[in-house]
């Protein structure tokens, strides 16, 4: 008995050990399902008898599928490529993307965000496109945001062709402002007003919010108030944190104050819940939503009884009405089989036709200037106008080679200033002492 | 002859130390590739400050070491992983060891009970805590919903710093007790009845019986499962993630040591500082587990 009870346990430690390696092996794993995904694709082309393989598609939205899948059809048809997309959910779409680049089995064609992008560039994970793109009659980057085509530049060389932007906007409840008494927020609105709508939205039995957010939720909450008060998250130049400015203090004691003053539900409750949810089960009145969310709000029965559409407010001291934004790359692997046929699809994607087709599927906001006119056709119960009217004063999502990291820590600290447990002063002050050291030692 | 013998016996010894080794192969190999190695490799990489995708690593030393030493962050993991593990750990196998005996005894449909109690086992894990997440919903959990029906304020089970841990580890208990009440089961069935006879006949009532047979006759079933569950505790991470949000109040308060490991090495990149981490975690482990060992002796009694 003594025996079997040493095995037994000896058996447990080393079960347990293989439970620390776990994640590990998940990544490998995906690796290799990805590795067999490109392995099929490649003798499915042969068998089919034409000239390439199948080139595979790497992207994270599963919304987007259908219309890119339209997309690529006509690709297929015009150059005789075949193209097959593979959905994986953001959240295991780095996991998968970086054990390809391990393992050297990247997808041929894959999405690319600013997050990311600065790690594959460095480690020459991605093709480069810059002769490519200066020899293309199909492909002017001038016709896109400089913004995004600097996003994806590296040491002078562009890696990636914008594919799209998004914008932020108002979500209001109409059911709750015609109940309150309150004219429907409008390009005139500041943030004082929208304070006010939401001190009057607030029911006291706890029913009914005004507002609802997570600190988590930057692009498309806070960081939109930072600028219009004048302040800024990152300096220009990447080399030093905003924390300490004035206006970046006095934009989130404004949302941290809504917080205090019960106008927004529970801190707890808003961690818990994303603020669409809240939205759609009709607790709270007002949200701001990226663009990206319109499939999820849009087709939301309570939504399309009670929901509409406005631009944000503006600052009531700066009068500045900004919208944070970012747009996706188009990237290609360094190491594709494929790299002509790889590049074709990077180039039809970023022609003027793929790109208005993008735009008329309802897809996204495309980034190629003048094809968004008929996207506001997608939903047409929506003022869909107030995401194209919010174009007008464009920062770009605040972003270095680490992004990452001071993003994650000030969220983590924010939690301090949120709940009130410290000064939102103290906490900015933290910030900016510790993303300055991030910065420094990139 | 005799040395005709001998001979044939070492063979026959040559030949079963041989296909000993065959048969352990396949283990062998699976447990050097995916656990021996790796764990060597680990240690090996929490010297580094590492880059992206297996390039560009550079020695540092124990560097990570130094900066691990002073970050209050992975101290308090360590605390807050010993507070998970100091929950979950008792009361599952208290639980675990009452149901056992309850089911052991000739009752009408128990196949039926063993298999509901281990059916939390079976059920994925990342599956249970989405579903005890919605349970736990300030807002709209069927917790809160039932306490306000019944008057009550509403509790923030999962937000709370205070009860957070206690609301992860009921989670935890609720999976593994099936898992434990098998094995106790199994402990339980090795019991000879006569023991149970005489002492009834001697005029021992039930629960007498329970302290005095049952418990020592099984204290070796106990303390597999006291390591085993102990090492599985101290490595708690699936709940957490899936349950609690990055900007969770209570998170600081809650995460656990692999926890810290997965953020810095999968979500930040950081890989190097993670398998730091990991090591300090391993190295609990292998403490807590040979004081197990020593203290056993005391209470563990091998007929």
């Amino acid at each position: 008995m003594r025996k079997m009870g040493a095995l037994l346990l000896s058996a447990a430690m080393v079960l347990s050990l293989a439970a620390c390696g776990g994640s590990g092996n998940q990544a490998g794993s995906s690796a290799a399902q990805t590795a067999e995904t490109t392995a099929a694709g490649t003798t499915a082309g042969t068998t089919a008898g034409t000239t390439a393989g199948t080139l595979s598609v790497a992207i994270w939205d599963k919304n987007q599928e259908p219309g890119l899948t339209k997309i690529l059809e006509d690709f297929t048809a015009e150059t005789g490529i075949k193209a097959k997309i593979q959905v994986t959910p953001w959240e295991q779409y780095w996991t998968m993307l970086e054990a390809g680049a391990t393992g050297g089995s990247l997808p041929d064609v894959f999405w690319m965000h600013s997050n990311e992008f600065s790690r594959y560039a460095e480690y020459e994970m991605l093709l480069d496109l810059n002769d490519r793109i200066a020899g293309s009659d199909k492909i002017e980057l001038d016709k896109f945001p400089a913004d995004i085509i600097d996003l994806y530049t590296w040491n002078d060389k562009q890696y990636a062709v914008p594919k799209d932007i998004d914008t932020i906007a108002l979500w209001y409840n109409k059911t709750m402002f015609d109940e309150a008494g309150l004219s429907y927020p409008d390009a005139s609105w500041t943030w004082d007003d929208f304070a006010e709508a939401c001190q009057k939205l607030t029911k006291a039995d706890g029913s009914q919010y005004g507002y609802s957010l997570k600190p988590s939720n930057n692009q498309d909450g806070w960081y939109n108030m930072v600028y219009d008060f004048g302040g800024e998250i990152i300096s220009e130049d990447q080399k030093s944190s905003g924390f300490d400015k004035a206006g970046t203090i006095a934009a989130i004691e404004f949302v941290t104050d809504l917080v205090k003053q019960g106008y927004t539900p529970s801190y707890e409750t808003m961690t818990e819940n994303n603020p669409e949810a809240l939205f759609e089960a009709g607790t709270v009145g007002m949200i701001t939503m990226g663009s990206w969310m319109l499939p999820e709000l849009c087709n939301n029965d309570y939504v399309k009884a009670n929901g509409d559409i406005a631009v944000l407010p503006k600052g009531t001291e700066t009068g500045r009405r900004s919208s944070i934004y970012n747009g996706l790359g188009w990237a290609a692997a360094v190491n594709t089989q494929m790299p002509e046929e790889a590049w074709s699809l990077i180039e039809y994607m970023g022609s003027q036709k793929a790109q208005q087709k993008q735009s008329d599927l309802g897809v996204v906001i495309s980034a190629y200037e003048g094809t968004t006119d008929n996207w506001i056709a997608t939903y047409p119960d929506f003022n869909l106008q107030a995401y194209l009217d919010m174009m007008g004063d464009m920062v770009i999502r605040p972003h270095s080679k680490t992004t990452v990291t001071w993003e994650n820590m000030t969220s983590e600290k924010l939690v301090d200033a949120w709940t009130g447990a410290r000064s939102v002063q103290d906490v900015c002050a933290d910030i900016a002492e510790e993303m300055n050291s991030l910065l420094a030692s990139e | 002859m005799t040395v005709k013998t001998k001979r044939k016996g070492t063979r026959q010894s040559r030949n079963e130390f041989i296909w000993g080794w065959i048969f352990l192969l396949p283990t062998m190999a699976g447990l050097m590739i995916l656990n021996i190695i790796p764990i060597f490799q680990t240690v090996y990489q929490s010297f580094f400050k590492t880059g992206a995708f297996g390039k560009g690593n550079v020695f540092i030393g124990l560097d990570n070491y130094i900066k691990m030493a002073g970050d209050s962050a992975v101290w308090q993991a360590l605390f807050n992983t010993f507070k998970y593990t100091l929950v979950e750990v008792p009361v599952s196998i208290v639980i675990a060891i009452i149901l056992a005996v309850l089911i052991n005894q000739k009752l009408r449909g128990r196949t039926v009970y063993r298999v509901i109690y281990f059916l939390p086992m079976v059920a994925a894990p990342a599956a249970v805590a989405m579903v005890w997440r919605w349970l736990y919903n300030t807002e709209f959990g069927l917790l809160n919903h039932l306490r306000n029906m019944a008057g009550l304020g509403s509790v923030s089970w999962i937000s709370n710093p205070r009860i957070a841990f206690i609301s992860v580890a009921v989670v935890g208990i609720w999976s593994v007790i099936g898992y434990n009440m098998v094995l106790f089961l199994a402990g339980l069935q090795e019991i000879p009845r006569d023991f149970y006879e005489a002492a009834s006949i001697d005029g021992a009532n039930g629960i007498y019986q329970f302290f005095r047979i049952t418990l020592p006759l099984i204290s070796p079933t106990m303390f597999f499962v006291t390591v085993t569950r102990t090492i599985g505790a101290l490595q708690v991470f699936d709940s957490i993630y899936m349950m609690m949000d990055r900007t969770n109040p209570a998170l600081p308060k809650t995460q656990s040591l692999v926890y810290l490991f997965y953020k810095y090495s999968f979500t930040e990149g950081n890989k190097g500082y993670g398998s730091a981490i990991v090591v300090l975690l391993l190295a609990v482990i292998m403490v807590i587990t040979v004081i197990q060992m020593i203290c056993q002796k005391k209470w563990v009694s091998y007929n």
